[in-house]
Order: C-alpha cells, then sequence, then structure tokens
C-alpha cells in the first residue's frame, strides 16, 4: 500500500495572456512585424510538488482561481506542464465535467458506449456493466430516447453512473458530489466511498469543507498557485476555515 | 477493463502476419489488374506530325518519296502519312512501304486507293504484329503510286521545323531539305514493368528487414514509432469506432431520407452539372455522366474531409480541455466518416456506370489504389487545417475560398484540354487533378496508367501526410491554450 501512485515534481504552469487576444492572422503578422507582440505571462501553478501513495484519498482545497482545476488537468495529462513533470502510475479516470463528450442527439444508450469509450473503457466491459450503469442511473425507459430530452438531474446522474462504474486505479473528481436529487446524492457519496475503499486512489476537489473532512486524509491547500499547507485533512480545514 | 496495455510482442507477431500476407495479395493482384500497362507505355520516341506547309511531288508513276528516319520505340505500331489531294478527285494506287536501311528489306507495306484520301487526310499504316528490334536502326518510308499525272495524291511536307538528326527527305532521289509529314507511333516497354518480380521480392525484403528492427528494439525495451502507433490504433480502436458512428448517426439523425442523402447528393450534383454541362455549355467527353460523376464523388469527399477535419478541434474542445485521449483521433475519426460517405456514394457510380452502358474492366479496381492516395492527402491536409484552425480561426473563411479555387482548377466537369497550354501547369501542380484522372483511365479507359504513376501519387499523399502530422504534433501541446 506504500507504493507511490502519482508523483507531481516542481510542477510549473505558466500561460500566455495576450494583451488583447490575437485571433486573426493578419492581426498577428501585422503586431508581431510591428514588434508589438506582448504577453502577460499569468502563473497559475508555481513550483508544485506531492505525491499520493496507492489507496490514499487526497483532498484539494483553495479559493476560486487558486489552481486546482489546472492542477487536475496537469495531472490528467490534458495540460502539459510549462516546467516539472508529472508521473503517474496506473490508469486515470478524470472526471472533471461529468457528461463531457454526451452528444445531445443520440440516445441514452449510445451515449453510454460514446462516453464509455472517451473514458477509455473497452467494449466488452461495456457491455458487461451496460444493465449495471442502467440500474444505477435509475433512468429505466428513457434510456433509449435521445438524451436532449433529458433534464439536467438525468444527464447528471447518467453521467455519474457511466463515470463510476470502473475500478480505476487513480480517480480525479472534480466537485461532481452535488449530482442529482438527495437520494442520488447519497448514493453517489456512498459509491464514491466504495471505491475508495477498494484502493482507488483519489484526487478530490471540493468548496465544501464538509465533504473533504469526512472523505479525504490528506488534504493540499492551494493559494495562488502555490502550496499553502499540506497536512491531515481535520488540520488543513481548520486553518482553510478561519484564515481563507 | 480500462484500455489495457497490450502486449507488444502479439500485436508484433500479428502485424507481421498481416503486413507480409497482405503485401503479397496486393503484389499479385495488381499484377493481375494492371495487366500489359505494367510493361508497356506509349512510346516516348514517338515521332508526331508536323503541320503540313506544302506539297512535296505529285505522285504519278514514277514519282517516289522517300523518308529517311530512326526512332526510339520498342514496339513499333503504326506510321500515319497525311496527303494533299489538290482538291480533285484522284484515282490509282498508293504504296507505303518501310525499309529497314541498314538490311535493306521491306518491313512492312499497304496499298491504299487514291480515291478514298481525302485532302490533309491521312493513311494509316498498321502491322500486324508490333515491330520490334528497330530501336535506332535507319528506317525509310518509301511512297509511290500508279496514278496519271493530273490524277495523282501528293504526300505533304514540312520545310519551316529543322529535320531531325537522321531524318532525310529524298524526291525521287534528291534530299531536299524538309520533312514529310508522317507520324510513328508504338509503345516501349517499362523497365520497372519487366523487372516488377524483382522489385516485388526486393519490397518484401525490405519490409522484412523492418520487421525484425522493430522485432529487435521491442525486445530490447526501446519503443519504434511505428509499433506505438500500432498499439495506438488498436488501444483506442473502439473509441475511433464510436466517434466515427456518432459522426454518422448524427449526420442524418434528424432527416427523413437519412442515410439515403449519401447516395442521393452525388446523384443531384451529378444531375445538375450534367444539364448545365452538356446543354449549356457543349463538350465531347465519352461518358460524360460517369466522368462527371467521379469528379463529383472524389471531389465531394475531399471537400468533406477537410472541412470536417478543420473543425475537428476546435469543434471537440469541450471534449479536450476535460478527458485526455490522443488529439489526432479527432481529425482521424472525421475523415474516416467521410470515407463511409465515400464508401456509399461509389454505389450511385456503379449505378450510373451500368446504366449509361460503361463497361467496368478489372483494371477498375485500380481505381480504388487513388481513392485511397486521396484518402491519405485529405487526412494529411485535414491534420494541417485542424491545426491551423486551433490559432487562427480566419482559416475556415480562407478554406471555403480555398476550396473553391481549388473546385474550378480540378478538372470535375470540364475536359482538362480547355485549359490553355500556359495554364496546363495548374494542373500538374494540383494533387487532386492526378488522383481524379487516372481513377478515370481505371475506370473508364478500362486500362492501368503508367507503374510510375502510383508511386508518384502515393509519394504525393505520403508526403502531404508526414507534413500534416509533424504540424499537429508540433502544435498539439498548444491546443489546450487557444480552445
Amino acid at each position: 500500500m506504500n507504493t507511490t501512485m502519482i508523483k507531481v515534481k516542481d510542477v510549473t504552469m505558466r500561460f500566455r495572456m495576450n494583451s488583447d487576444k490575437i485571433m486573426s492572422l493578419k492581426e498577428f503578422i501585422t503586431t508581431a512585424l510591428r514588434g508589438k507582440l506582448e504577453y502577460q505571462e499569468f502563473t497559475a501553478l508555481d513550483h508544485v510538488s506531492f505525491n499520493v501513495k496507492k489507496g490514499e484519498t487526497l483532498g484539494l482545497i483553495g479559493r476560486n482561481g487558486a489552481g486546482k482545476s489546472t492542477l487536475l488537468k496537469v495531472i490528467s495529462g490534458i495540460l502539459k506542464p510549462t516546467e516539472g513533470s508529472v508521473q503517474c502510475y496506473g490508469n486515470i479516470v478524470p472526471m472533471l465535467e461529468l457528461g463531457s463528450g454526451f452528444d445531445y442527439d443520440l440516445t441514452g444508450r449510445e451515449n453510454i458506449f460514446l462516453n464509455g469509450a472517451i473514458l477509455g473503457y473497452s467494449e466488452e466491459f461495456l457491455k458487461g456493466k451496460y444493465q449495471e450503469i442502467l440500474d444505477f442511473s435509475e433512468l429505466g425507459d428513457f434510456i433509449e430516447a435521445p438524451i436532449r430530452n433529458y433534464s439536467s438531474g438525468m444527464l447528471a446522474r447518467l453521467a455519474f453512473s457511466i463515470a463510476t462504474v470502473v475500478k480505476p486505479e487513480v480517480l480525479i473528481v472534480d466537485e461532481i458530489l452535488s449530482v442529482g436529487d438527495a437520494a442520488f446524492q447519497e448514493k453517489s457519496r456512498k459509491r464514491m466511498l466504495e471505491l475508495m475503499g477498494g484502493g482507488t486512489t483519489v484526487l478530490f476537489v471540493s468548496h465544501n469543507t464538509e465533504q473533504i473532512r469526512e472523505m479525504c486524509k490528506t488534504v493540499v491547500w492551494l493559494e495562488r498557485g502555490r502550496i499553502k499547507m499540506v497536512d491531515k485533512a481535520q488540520e488543513v480545514c481548520n486553518a482553510y476555515a478561519t484564515g481563507g | 477493463m480500462l484500455r489495457e496495455q497490450a502486449q507488444p510482442k502479439i500485436i508484433l507477431r500479428r502485424m507481421a502476419v498481416i503486413l507480409l500476407t497482405g503485401y503479397w495479395v496486393l503484389v499479385v493482384l495488381f499484377y493481375f489488374l494492371a495487366g500489359e500497362q505494367l510493361h508497356l507505355r506509349k512510346s516516348r520516341g514517338n515521332i508526331d506530325l508536323l503541320p503540313a506547309e506544302s506539297g512535296t511531288v505529285e505522285l504519278a508513276v514514277g514519282n517516289v518519296v522517300e523518308q529517311r528516319f530512326t526512332t526510339t520505340i520498342h514496339r513499333l505500331e503504326q506510321i500515319d502519312v497525311q496527303w494533299g489531294t489538290y482538291y480533285r478527285q484522284n484515282i490509282g494506287t498508293v504504296f507505303v512501304e518501310l525499309w529497314n536501311v541498314s538490311q535493306n528489306s521491306i518491313i512492312a507495306s499497304q496499298t491504299y486507293d487514291a480515291a478514298a484520301i481525302q485532302e490533309g487526310g491521312v493513311t494509316t499504316l498498321t502491322t500486324e504484329e508490333p515491330l520490334e528490334d528497330l530501336y535506332g536502326v535507319p528506317l525509310m518510308l518509301r511512297i509511290y503510286a500508279d496514278s496519271s499525272l493530273g490524277n495523282a495524291v501528293s504526300p505533304l511536307m514540312n520545310q519551316s521545323t529543322p529535320a531531325e538528326e537522321g531524318s532525310i527527305l529524298f524526291l525521287n532521289g534528291t534530299p531536299v531539305a524538309g520533312t514529310l509529314c508522317f507520324s510513328v507511333s508504338g509503345e516501349d516497354y517499362i523497365w520497372t514493368g519487366l523487372h516488377y518480380w524483382e522489385f516485388a521480392v526486393t519490397g518484401f525484403g525490405l519490409l522484412v528487414l523492418l520487421l525484425v528492427v522493430i522485432w529487435y528494439r521491442c525486445k530490447k525495451g526501446k519503443r519504434s514509432y511505428i509499433l506505438n502507433a500500432v498499439i495506438a490504433v488498436q488501444k483506442y480502436r473502439f473509441l475511433i469506432r464510436q466517434l466515427v458512428s456518432r459522426d454518422f448517426k448524427t449526420k442524418y439523425k434528424r432527416s427523413v431520407l437519412g442515410i439515403l442523402w449519401s447516395f442521393l447528393n452525388p446523384l443531384l450534383t451529378m444531375c445538375v452539372q450534367y444539364f448545365v454541362f452538356s446543354t449549356i455549355f457543349k463538350n465531347d467527353i465519352p461518358h460524360y455522366t460517369v466522368y462527371l460523376l467521379i469528379g463529383v464523388v472524389v471531389f465531394n469527399f475531399f471537400t468533406e474531409s477537410c472541412g470536417m477535419a478543420l473543425g475537428a478541434i476546435v469543434g471537440n474542445a469541450s471534449l479536450i480541455t476535460k478527458v485526455y485521449v490522443p488529439k489526432y483521433i479527432y481529425p482521424l475519426t472525421r475523415v474516416m466518416s467521410s470515407v463511409v460517405n465515400l464508401a456509399i456514394s461509389i454505389l450511385p457510380l456503379i449505378l450510373v456506370s451500368f446504366i449509361t452502358g460503361v463497361h467496368f474492366h478489372k483494371s477498375a479496381i485500380l481505381a480504388v489504389y487513388f481513392l485511397c492516395c486521396a484518402i491519405i492527402f485529405s487526412l494529411g491536409l485535414g491534420l494541417f487545417l485542424s491545426t491551423a484552425m486551433v490559432f487562427f480561426r480566419d482559416v475556415q473563411f480562407l478554406w471555403g475560398v480555398l476550396n473553391m479555387v481549388w473546385m474550378y482548377a480540378t478538372p470535375i466537369f470540364y475536359p482538362e484540354t480547355i485549359l490553355p497550354d500556359n495554364f496546363r501547369f495548374i494542373l500538374q501542380i494540383n494533387p487532386l487533378y492526378h488522383f481524379l484522372k487516372n481513377a478515370r483511365i481505371c475506370i473508364l479507359n478500362g486500362i492501368s496508367p503508367e507503374p510510375i504513376v502510383y508511386i508518384q501519387c502515393m509519394l504525393i499523399a505520403l508526403v502531404t501526410l508526414v507534413i500534416g502530422a509533424v504540424v499537429f504534433q508540433k502544435g498539439q501541446d498548444k491546443f489546450v491554450l487557444y480552445l
């Protein structure tokens, strides 16, 4: 249980912010020729390092714009860090936003396969788990209807069911537990705990310190792209509640 | 469960088997489909007819016209002579003989009725079997007749063009300046075609060598680009299939005729263009409907796949910023769904061919090769466009214009001959023209183009793909920042 699953080493992420965003070729060339290509650098992450061990649930807290989402994107491979490196040992299922990749003209069933494929599940696996996904989402006959007719709660339930059907080695979660009605929220919370109990390494972002306290062992507090504090969940949460 | 890291060695073994057997199947298939055109092509040593300027002598009894010449044709098949009639009805018999000067023997001869010769018309001397072994041999065309003066025809000659080496015109035994208006044509052997099986074996050897190198690298734990690509395709096969079927399902989702549109679209386009270009602008292309339809199908595919690939990255922004998937998958799947459409639109092509009476020869299958070239080319261009689109949204508008220019620069509905000579280079630098022209040769003429054309077309396509892939590779890490 002591093997490191995620190694975040000295990660710096800088964005170039054009003073006014150049999106046209003509403007780009004319400004470049005049030598006025100016960038404002914005550092979203500043030399962040930490390790996550196997089976551990790491919470990430911080105010809006502190760099939490950027960090998750760097770890899941969507963004490439400007400096430093991230090493990940094992399959990652990123749940940064539920239902990304849903096609609203397709039926729920078709979307299960499409979304599953995007998340990296194999065909046999999806076929085998199809019933389980359907049952968990409580969609019933609606599964054959195009999802543009779904309510937002139904969409979220479907997405959550697809995302959590697998037991990934690393699960990256960005505020998704506020899904559906109270009953479904309770159900999804249980599913998360079940996953964590099953040896899955979880990276967890939330603004809800109650949830963090309950679910995480260690918590990283980010502020303005730097790590302000890494410690046991209780201590960081207490400090965050008073200082943040 | 999740995408498993498949065993590279198993993949490699499977890849080797597929590659090696597939290679031989293709090699043998090509050998049979290409037929004669694999060995023979229109000779480069053909002598063309010079513009007629004046008559030689009136070909009455006792007058004789002799034209000495040499050719570099491997298999001589046909000699034409152009005639003047003094604009009157002539009588008598005209004799045309082909002599081998060094052996002083007649190789071929033919007689013609002088009455049947028209002013400016040509008589054709064809040989039963193509004449071989005449390469560089001094030859002579000897022409005489049994007509009487006043009723005789006269072969025409050209005086302004300097005579080529070895070419001398004798009128009644006296050499004169000028050249007879005659043409010689035949076929040449193609060196590569004659050595086809040697090339095939060499290619096989190279393939085996490549596999051995990959195997060796794999064993030592190093990864090679090719193996990585194959593994990636294996790994993301399911996703690619899902995305392609998604594109396809959503395209016709809410339309009544659905998939039938893939079938109808090229037919309707063809009908409109057929009406416009066969009634308003006349042309004399044989099998014009099929000629047009091939153009429409290929160009429609090109437009659709590039247009779709163009928006592949920008259009999937919500996915790219949320989930990690190799980004080349998006333009690739877009092009692949266009390929499905292309395959469907081939059906009306076959249908129309049957209705209009175009007979399919075995060479028609070779057209698939040129379609593949067009697909690879579109993929390369699509990768490039999708990258460019991320950084400059102007590309979509620019592409709209460029696409229109491209359409007019490709002979889809007009015959390539209507372009004046000084604009012909436009066709030469247009890859689509080459794919299209050769696909048409395969289907309409029922013969295969020269072997070298296959290599040229594949090279054009692969170079485009490599350029597109490199540009894409360089840009892809920055995509997220610009979406």
